[in-house]
């Protein structure tokens, strides 16, 4: 049957909202986080379940509360987050059905698992969000994307993204467009930080200490996707831009470019994406 | 106004060609003159009605306008056979790859004390009046000169005026340009052909879709990554294709084309400095006739001719 919580009637006021997540791993930690920093919704409000302490400690130290019980979760959130590994996530799911009522939303973070999935192993009333965050979350810089199941309407979407647009860009989209997000920005991130060692290595063959080099680094991927974000320019043109006749730079793209730079990025965003497709074939 | 070509070459021809298209010049007014009549090109100038002659002195004194339409390593033979009769009224006008305009004027300044030079780059669309041209002027060129070549060039394409410098690069990349397309439309074609389009028109479709491009690209303002972007629509043809032509270096190696031809091109300007021009270089027939009709040149001093005075060596 249908349990509803013993708590008063929740608004869909992110102050008044009870939010819970099932997993407390990194990637809910970094929304967490975002959350919290952007003061939509207090700590207190916030109850995250893990099997064993080991992650749940950081959250008690961020004033949110913790158990051990997925159940407890639904019980007291309305917004309940699925964070949980891949492979453990229809265990889950099995364990909490019970206690999923038409007043919750259910969004899952976890990877590779489909809407259809979700929908498939919860309650047929229940609306299901599908999310795909990415690491910066924590820092209020991440990109996510997200997408609808049946039950979920134009409420439930705009919560999500008022919710998290605290933690960065926060856009809804087909859900076919998810693993693509993660050849592109899930795993991206990961590229940048390639990129910014490469960067700082280079620096250091020239003879800068390597400490300096790499916060060098940084702040030249920081100021240039700031410059593409703000300016809305093209990067050709900002690329252009920088490139006097005969100067520094030009020279170095054509190093880049002998080195089909473009080429492996593609090759890498489109690794990703396949793998991220095959995966959730399992 | 009346121009001459010294040099009856494929430049002669594609400029002639496309003066007259302009309807800027009556072929008339113009003189082209090469020692050899078996070139293509000269049986070309001629149905253009271009009037044609074996004497460069010919040309030079029916032009007022002379553009020097020969290879570089001709450029000394040429200057040293015509320079008596370059008067001061005359604009020569070199389109010769690496041959600069101090070499020039020191060669010419035996002859006539302040020779107009303008040195010019172009390319050989300006057969069909889409050439690229850039000229710079030298010391006793005046602005209305440059303004007059200008005109000229205007008639067959784009041109503009450049510091000297740049037109080593200029050389790379437009003067080559036109070769590096051929190739691009070959293979292009090669492509169409490959997938089931008969040859005639895969190259017709091929030419059309640069030529289209390269159209789209002038008349917009967006930079030309923006164009790209617009072509492709997500996970579609053409961004699988775009793919394999960046895991290919695409870019970096039209690159280094451009870099190439502009560095070889300073290369030749570097090796025609050092007064260092071997016979070979030049063909056995063109140096032939060059003594016939330059009795002032030795044979011995032939094998060695240097770009500036015959007097006294390179300052």
């Amino acid at each position: 049957g249908v349990a509803l919580g013993a708590w008063p009637h929740v608004a869909m006021e992110a102050s008044e909202l009870w939010v819970g997540f099932v997993g407390a791993g990194r990637m809910a930690g970094g929304l967490v986080r975002g959350l919290l920093q952007a003061g939509k919704v207090p700590a207190s409000n916030i109850l995250a379940s893990a099997p064993s302490d080991k992650n749940l400690d950081a959250w008690r130290e961020l004033g949110c509360r913790t158990t051990h019980c997925n159940l407890e979760v639904v019980h007291r959130s309305t917004l309940v987050f699925l964070a949980t590994k891949p492979h453990i996530l229809p265990g889950v799911l099995e364990e909490i059905r019970p206690a999923v009522g038409s007043h919750h939303i259910v969004v899952s973070l976890v990877a590779g698992v489909t809407i259809q999935t979700l929908q498939r192993l919860l309650p047929p009333w229940t609306k299901v969000l599908r999310i795909m965050p990415n690491l910066p979350c924590v820092v209020q810089a991440g990109a996510m994307v997200f997408s609808r199941g049946s039950n979920a309407g134009d409420e439930e979407a705009t919560l999500l993204k008022s919710l998290l647009s605290s933690c960065g860009l926060c856009e809804e989209v087909p859900e076919s467009y998810i693993d693509i997000h993660t050849g592109l920005s899930g795993s991206g991130v990961a590229y940048v930080y390639l990129f910014a060692e490469a960067l700082a290595e280079g620096a250091v063959k020239m003879g800068m200490p390597g400490a300096l080099a790499s916060r060098i680094a940084a702040q030249t991927l920081l100021g240039a996707a700031k410059m593409l974000l703000e300016t809305g320019e093209h990067p050709a043109k900002l690329r252009g831009d920088v490139c006097t006749p005969g100067g520094t730079t030009i020279y170095a793209l054509h190093q880049l470019e002998k080195g089909a730079l473009r080429a492996t990025v593609m090759d890498a965003v489109e690794a990703a994406t396949n793998r991220a497709c095959d995966m959730a074939k399992d | 106004m009346s121009v001459g070509f010294i040099g009856a070459g494929q430049l002669a021809f594609a400029l002639a060609r496309g003066f007259t298209a302009a309807g800027i010049l009556a072929a008339h007014k113009i003189t082209a003159s090469s020692p050899d009549t078996d070139l293509p090109t000269v049986s070309g100038l001629r149905k253009i009605g271009v009037n044609f002659t074996v004497s460069n002195k010919d040309t030079v004194k029916n032009s007022d306008v002379l553009f020097l339409a020969v290879k570089p390593p001709i450029i000394p033979f040429i200057l040293e056979e015509v320079g008596p009769d370059i008067e001061a009224r005359h604009i020569v006008v070199s389109c010769a790859a690496g041959v600069t305009i101090s070499s020039i004027e020191k060669k010419l300044s035996t002859f006539c004390p302040t020779p107009k030079v303008i040195r010019c780059m172009t390319n050989t669309p300006v057969i069909v009046r889409e050439g690229a041209t850039v000229y710079a002027t030298g010391t006793h060129a005046d602005v209305e000169d440059g303004k007059l070549l200008e005109q000229l060039m205007a008639s067959v394409g784009f041109c503009t005026e450049v510091e000297e410098d740049l037109i080593d690069a200029v050389t790379g990349l437009s003067g080559s340009g036109p070769a590096y397309a051929f190739t691009a439309l070959d293979a292009l074609a090669d492509g169409g052909v490959k997938m089931g389009l008969p040859r005639r028109l895969a190259v017709r479709l091929g030419a059309q879709a640069l030529l289209g491009a390269a159209k789209m690209l002038l008349e917009s303002e967006q930079h030309p990554g923006q164009l790209k972007d617009n072509v492709c629509s997500p996970g579609g043809a053409t961004i699988h294709a775009l793919h394999f032509l960046e895991s290919g270096g695409f870019r970096s190696l039209l690159i280094n084309a451009v870099e190439a031809s502009c560095i070889r091109t300073r290369e030749l300007q570097h090796l025609a400095d050092q007064e260092e021009i071997s016979p070979a270089a030049i063909k056995k027939t063109l140096l032939d006739k060059v003594k016939l009709e330059s009795p002032s040149l030795s044979v011995a001093s032939v094998n060695k001719v240097s770009l500036f005075t015959n007097k006294s060596k390179k300052n």
